[in-house]
């Protein structure tokens, strides 16, 4: 009886006390000025990189307390387009470089023009700094910079007797080779999302495509191409539902004997497969083609409506210069995309890093253009519903172009 | 007299706060939702204290929407599937746990827990077993029932069976115990009055039982709909709604307007074409049970 | 009349036998999720499939020990508040709909039941937008609030019948011992009710344990973030590291396996009088 009564009052005091157990992030040192930085650096892999240099940035100094807060991609997605609205926006934040067009145009980040101009020392490559321009004006920086190659098994490669692919034609060939029962020759993400449209540019843009003519021969060829991989069995079905990191996890246990992905894996095949004797080099190109590559990597900016301009400034400033942007860069499997920083004379005895950085050369850049995402949702629902065997080549492409034109691009 | 007034001011005292929680948390959203659905609500409009009534353009939207219109269709064919299946093995099931047999009951009991778990795991723990070498295509493989491994949530149709074949593993111990509670109420001397009258058991079934039984199928029928035509968490766990949308449902689509794209005012259209055809059911369920009484 | 004996009892032996097969075919997934988790990665995909794990390790819990302690407190309190929540209202309610004729019992009866059958997805929107104007948003409160909505309707309806076979009298002698309506209902109904009251708060607590869809959609960042949508963040982001995501689901599963391993009975029943009718 007691007891019932007991458990009654507890629950109305846990009710009532619920509210006050809201808050519980970290508070900064007293007179210091504390300002919020959102990235989507996951906190088991590059993030904890991330969190040092936000900890030798906090002791560096006694005026800013920066407070770094991870969040999945999709999600600080979600939240930079619904931040503009509530005003729950951080102060400093990092940006797929793709989106950043997008972003800027909904009003998620500072315009910095005068803050770059009066500042000394920020020398970014053209191609790097272009995508955070949206409408001749400069909404933040880049902050990393990255590629697409092709990583190969070297045993297994020589146990098939099978030389390393430089076009599609002895890549299929080698896939054709190397496929076995328990190994599938090559292991590409075809997911629904950015990730997806990413992994297909090389394909398209060797074979002369562009992400914009859809309907074209480059991109009939290279969806044919893959989905022909596909239909023989030399790459899984499942690669729709594959993201790049699940593409490292087919490689590193052996069940893919290639895969298409790009330097911020490394670390990962270290951990997951220390072992592991691989290479790297360019994506094979079209028999009749020339290598294409493709610019990924983050950029970062001020959001809109910071009461600390200043301060954020001087953060990114900070990790952004040459000495640290080169330190972060390479502890996170990005290449710093400062001008000043000399990426092949840094990874002079890095095999690994200085084959897939020769493919920065000539990458292409997503966008830029503020409708890059609905852009590229129609790329990649089209290489899925080729995939999954839901639409014809020419259909979905064309519904695709469809798609693109009405976008409004100029 | 007084004593009654009395009575009716303690009643209220116990009930009214129940009822009127129910009616902030779920009644005045609902009456919100309308609201929503009929104005123009995405992200740059989300702050805005006055938002444009645009009547019934996002309806009209929606259903210009060829996703939209293909997810009503998975809606029906998701839970008419389940409803199948699920509702025959649990009468199996039931038939066979009311036998006589040593351990029926408690083994009974424990196929419902299946029934408790958190549908966020169930629907992974299903997606790890249809992966292309996952442990049902192994089994299968092995069984020499397929010649390569079925690519279960990567194509539009099987993903559907995938997801139905998920849910009935929640949904047949449900079925189960509604029959079982239906079967146990027939009294005995029924079926030997019938096996003196030479009826054999499938006679019996087709006779005696289902026709008893009617009112608690009936319920049942009707209950596994509502609770599986509003499936989110299973389709939204283990296929995304995917591939490219063909197990998109109306929960999850609404969803991806919604919190997705920011379309709130098509999400909230979406959802109450949900409503819609759930209070249409429920209403069906009420009379029956109410006429069962 | 032995050999017909006999003969039931061979029966009785093979249907027993056939159950534990059902049984055990139709309880394999739970047995993977937790054999799976114990696995190193390499063996997640291994052909064939390990039934047993060739190394047991605990590896997938160890990697991830800060999340899933984190994660783990957060679904607690959320399932915790929505529970006290959920009794606080419902058990009364119950009591008043099972024990008192007042005017509106069959319009309460059926807010009741309809709100049951309505799914989360209805009411996202619009909580979504209203808790954001409040700002409930990445708190605990917010999916607290919307999961008792799920509980309240099902304790109302799975208690009621056995308040009503509460004898009036017992209420009324209470009565007469000097105790008011408030204090009869706490020190005589609801200690007689204890074991259905305890399932209530079961189902309860389960049902706000499970919830995805609310907490997804209210709790965004990590800190407030329950085990169900960590789980799905962490699929989304490690898709195949099955022995970690399954993890994660061995100790999502095993509240509700404890609950329902000993309250087995009283959860059987409840189950059926709280979905079906009042």
């Amino acid at each position: 009886m007691k007891k019932t009564a007991a458990l009654l009052s507890i629950s109305l005091l846990a009710a009532t006390m619920a509210p006050m157990m809201v808050s519980a992030e970290e508070a900064s040192p007293e007179g210091r000025t504390e300002i919020t930085f959102w990235h989507y650096m996951s906190e088991d892999k590059e993030g904890k990189y991330v969190n040092q240099a936000v900890e030798e940035f906090n002791n560096s100094q006694d005026e800013i307390w920066v407070n770094a807060q991870y969040l999945p991609r999709e999600e600080l997605m979600k939240q930079y387009t619904i931040g503009v609205v509530s005003g729950e926006l951080p102060d400093v934040g990092m940006v797929d470089n793709p989106d950043h067009n997008s972003y800027a145009s909904m009003g998620v980040f500072e315009d910095i023009t005068d803050l770059f101009n009066s500042t000394e020392g920020c020398n970014f490559l053209e191609g790097s700094i272009g995508s955070c321009y949206y409408e001749g004006k400069l909404y933040g920086v880049p902050w990393g910079n990255n590629c697409l190659g092709l990583f190969y098994n070297k045993d297994l490669l020589d146990a098939a007797g099978v030389e390393v692919p430089t076009n599609w034609s002895e890549l299929e060939a080698a896939c054709e080779a190397l496929t076995t029962d328990t190994t599938y020759g090559l292991a590409i993400s075809a997911i629904g999302n950015e990730e997806g449209t990413f992994q297909y540019m090389p394909w398209l843009y060797s074979a002369g495509g562009s992400v914009t003519d859809m309907t074209g021969d480059g991109a009939v060829k290279s969806m044919e191409y893959l989905y022909g991989l596909i239909e023989k069995g030399y790459m899984s079905k499942e690669v729709i539902k594959w993201t790049q990191a699940d593409a490292e996890k087919q490689f590193a246990s052996g069940q893919a004997a290639m895969m298409i992905n790009g330097p911020w894996q490394f670390d990962g095949i270290a951990n997951d497969a220390p072992d592991l004797n691989y290479g790297v080099t360019l994506v094979p190109k079209a028999d009749d083609g020339d290598y294409a590559s493709v610019l990924g990597g983050e950029n970062i900016g001020i959001c809109a409506g910071t009461e600390h301009l200043d301060e954020a400034w001087t953060f990114i400033t900070w990790i952004t210069s040459a000495e640290k942007s080169a330190d972060i860069c390479s502890s996170i499997g990005r290449y710093s995309p400062r001008s000043d920083v000399n990426i092949q004379e840094m990874f002079a005895d890095d095999p690994l890093n200085s084959a897939l950085a020769a493919a920065m050369d000539g990458a292409v850049s997503r966008g830029p253009s503020p409708v890059w995402p609905e852009l590229s949702a129609a790329v990649y629902t089209a290489e899925q519903e080729i995939f999954t065997g839901q639409k014809d080549i020419p259909t979905a492409l064309a519904d695709a172009q469809a798609t693109i034109d009405g976008l409004g691009m100029e | 007299m007084r004593k009654i007034k009395k009575d009716t001011v303690l009643g209220y005292c116990f009930i009214l706060p129940a009822v009127i929680y129910m009616l902030v948390f779920i009644g005045y959203p609902i009456i919100y939702n309308w609201l929503i659905s009929m104005q123009d609500v995405t992200a740059k409009t989300l702050g805005s204290p006055v938002r444009d009534f645009i009547g019934l353009d996002n309806f009209i939207t929606i259903f210009g929407d060829a996703t939209f219109r293909a997810s009503l269709v998975h809606t029906f064919v998701y839970t008419i599937g389940c409803l199948v299946f699920q509702f025959l093995f649990g009468f199996i099931f039931a038939l066979f746990f009311t036998k006589k047999f040593s351990l029926a009951k408690p083994i009974r009991g424990f196929i419902v827990i299946s029934w408790m778990l958190p549908v966020t795991v169930t629907a992974l723990v299903f997606k790890f077993m249809y992966a292309d070498n996952g442990i049902i295509n192994t089994i299968l493989l092995n069984l020499h029932l397929i010649k390569e491994p079925l690519g279960w949530l990567l194509d539009g149709k099987m993903a559907m069976v995938g997801l139905i074949i998920a849910n009935s593993w929640v949904g047949i111990p449900f079925n189960m115990l509604l029959l079982t509670t239906g079967l146990n109420e027939i009294p005995a001397e029924i079926y030997e009055a019938s096996s003196i009258d030479g009826a054999n058991k499938i006679q019996q079934l087709f006779r005696l039982t289902i026709p008893l039984l009617k009112q608690t199928i009936l319920s049942a029928l009707v209950l596994g709909f509502v609770l599986t035509f509003k499936v989110f968490d299973l389709v939204y766990v283990m296929t995304g709604g995917g591939p490219v949308d063909s197990t998109e449902v109306l929960s999850t689509y609404s969803y991806k307007l919604s919190f997705q794209m920011f379309h709130f005012g098509e999400g909230a259209a979406v959802a109450n074409v949900l409503f819609v055809c759930l209070l249409a059911v429920a209403l069906v369920y009420l009379h029956v049970s109410s006429s069962e009484e | 009349m032995k050999k017909i004996h006999l003969k039931e009892r061979q029966k009785s032996i093979i249907l027993t036998i056939l159950a534990i097969l059902i049984a055990c075919v139709f309880l394999f997934p739970i047995y993977w999720i937790v054999i799976n988790s114990f696995k190193i990665d390499s063996e997640i995909f291994a052909n064939p499939p390990t039934l047993w794990p060739r190394a047991f390790t605990l590896d997938a819990y160890k990697a991830q020990l800060r999340n899933l302690t984190v994660t783990f407190k957060n679904s607690v309190i959320i399932a915790g508040g929505s529970l006290c929540i959920s009794l606080l209202l419902s058990v009364p309610a119950a009591y008043g709909l099972a024990k008192f004729k007042v005017k509106g019992t069959k319009v309460f009866m059926l807010v009741f039941l309809i709100t049951q059958m309505l799914p989360a997805s209805l009411v996202l929107t619009p909580l979504y937008l209203t808790f954001s104007k409040l700002h409930l948003l990445n708190s605990y409160l917010a999916p607290i609030l919307s999961t008792a909505t799920v509980s309240i309707p099902f304790v109302v309806l799975m208690l009621r019948p056995s308040f009503m076979n509460i004898p009036t009298e017992l209420v009324e002698a209470a009565k007469i011992d000097g105790c008011n309506a408030l204090s009869a209902f706490l020190r005589v109904v609801v200690p007689i009710s204890k074991p259905t009251v305890v399932t209530a708060a079961c189902f309860s607590f389960v049902f706000a344990w499970n919830d995805l869809a609310y907490s997804m959609t209210f709790n965004t960042k990590d800190a407030f973030r329950p085990m169900t949508s960590a789980i799905y963040t962490f699929m989304n982001q490690y898709g195949t590291q099955w022995n970690k995501i399954m993890a994660y689901g061995v100790l999502l599963i095993l509240p509700c396996c404890i609950i329902f391993v000993t309250m087995q009975k009283h959860i059987v029943e409840g189950m059926t009088s709280g979905s079906v009718k009042g």
